[in-house]
């Protein structure tokens, strides 16, 4: 167990890489770092001095990780299905990072997974938790019983996963959330449905470029609240959500 | 029942068992000990065993004083602005800005008094300053003071583009109702490119009565 350990070597991943790259890292030679999400308690300041402030979480969440984690390589999607900041992040973990070896990906992948959990009965937490774990998962999904759902959250994974505490378990899905869990995080036909006829937040982080089509969303959508958060969701974002799922009768 | 919402700057206290009208009382001026049934407002949650959110107690206000299906209503208080719009009945849109709307109300109290201005006599300008946030917008006013223009010119067109600020995040509706502070100044009324109605500073007391 011991040699295993000593021989694995550090991959982090950034967005969703092909799937032909997670069928390789999925060897017992690899220990997968998703650096999207924080690796602990890892003060996101430290990404400062590379990344403007001003920039989205999640990439400086990528920064402050790289820093923290020290990976051996890193698979940095920068294509359609991830976005322009990760494109210019790559460069700056090139530089960052002389002796880590960073590959930019191209996620085109079209095969279907389906998305089991997006439509699943559980807290929207864990739900959430399950979809950006099963991006390291290259294997087909155990079936689950969709549920009838009540309400439904449209977006990317938020930096701050507390805001997700704030709905029901009836929640459903949408957004490159749901791409992501579909293993294509670049097919804009899935990533624009939504479900008109429940209550509907349309989230992205603040300072990405998904602001905009969540916000446009949001306008369309008859029943949509569009929010953005930056770091962690504070009190009036979460009082948005507590609201407009409270006087939407839920 | 003891009613209340704990604002910034004043704190709006009713006894639903009375007739007398709501208490309006500085913030500083409360006793810490106060326990009340109801609260709502940022500093709420101290005072009271129950808290409704501010935005939750606002549109059940504005559903209990306004007759309309579809409506604006836009909270502009010391620290913060919010809103909520319904359409037919329902609930269509919200926001709360906290962060860039931050001390509106506060800074042209502060202005006021400062200055020695009187907003009840004011002239409403024709144009306003570019003013996204309270505190940011402080120097357009030094600037134009600088430049030759009235004290009371400049901070009728500080208060102009505050006023503007706030229709603009309420999505620029066609009418506005009005609620909070400001309420009763006229020349942050005056100021909105829409018409304004306003329904006082106790509209989100209306909502936790709402709320019982």
């Amino acid at each position: 167990m011991a040699f295993s350990q000593i021989t694995q070597q550090r991959a982090g991943i950034v967005g969703v890489p092909p799937l032909a790259v997670m069928e390789m890292l999925a060897g017992p030679e690899f220990e997968i770092f998703d650096l999207d999400e924080p690796q602990g308690k890892i003060d996101i300041e430290t990404a400062s001095p590379f990344l403007p402030q001003v920039y989205c979480g999640i990439l400086r969440t990528v920064i402050s990780n790289c820093l923290a984690v020290k990976p051996d390589s890193i698979y940095i999607d920068t294509g359609a299905g991830k976005c322009d900041c990760a494109v210019h992040t790559a460069t700056v973990l090139e530089d960052l990072l002389p002796n880590c070896e960073i590959i930019r990906t191209r996620n085109n992948d079209s095969r279907n997974f389906g998305t089991p959990l997006c439509k699943a009965e559980m807290p929207l937490l864990q739900k959430m938790a399950a979809i950006t774990a099963s991006v390291q998962q290259p294997v087909a999904y155990n079936p689950l019983a969709p549920c009838t759902a009540t309400a439904g959250f449209w977006g990317v994974p938020p930096r701050d996963f507390s805001l997700l505490d704030l709905f029901p378990d009836t929640t459903h899905v949408y957004g490159w959330a749901r791409c992501m869990e579909n293993k294509t995080p670049d097919n804009m036909e899935l990533e624009l449905h939504y479900n008109p006829d429940i209550p509907t937040v349309f989230f992205a982080q603040s300072f990405c470029a998904k602001t905009a089509l969540a916000r446009h969303l949001a306008g369309k959508h008859p029943h949509g609240l569009y929010l953005d958060c930056d770091v962690t969701a504070g009190n009036s974002a979460k009082a948005k959500i507590q609201a407009f799922l409270e006087l939407s009768g839920i | 029942m003891l009613l209340a919402d704990f604002g910034t700057s004043y704190c709006k206290l009713l006894e639903t068992c009375s007739t007398a009208p709501p208490r309006l009382i500085p913030t500083r001026s409360i006793d810490k000990s106060l326990r009340v049934d109801i609260a709502t407002g940022h500093n709420g949650k101290r005072y009271a065993t129950r808290y409704v959110n501010e935005l939750t107690a606002l549109a059940r206000g504005g559903l209990r004083l306004i007759d309309d299906e579809s409506f604006t209503l836009l909270d502009c208080g010391s620290r913060d602005i919010k809103y909520v719009s319904y359409s037919n009945g329902k609930i269509k849109d919200m926001g709360w800005n906290a962060e860039c709307g931050a001390s509106m109300g506060f800074t042209i109290e502060l202005l006021e008094r400062y200055y020695s201005l009187d907003f009840t006599t004011m002239t409403i300008p024709k144009n306003s300053f570019s003013v996204t946030c309270g505190v940011l917008g402080m120097s357009h006013i030094f600037d134009a003071v600088v430049t030759g223009e009235s004290e009371e010119t400049a901070v009728a067109k500080f208060v102009k583009g505050i006023a503007v600020n706030a229709y603009n995040f309420a999505k620029r509706p066609e009418k506005i109702y009005l609620s909070g502070g400001l309420c009763d100044n006229p020349l942050f009324i005056g100021s909105f490119p829409c018409p304004v109605h306003s329904l006082g500073r106790f509209v989100l007391l209306e909502g936790l009565q709402a709320s019982l």
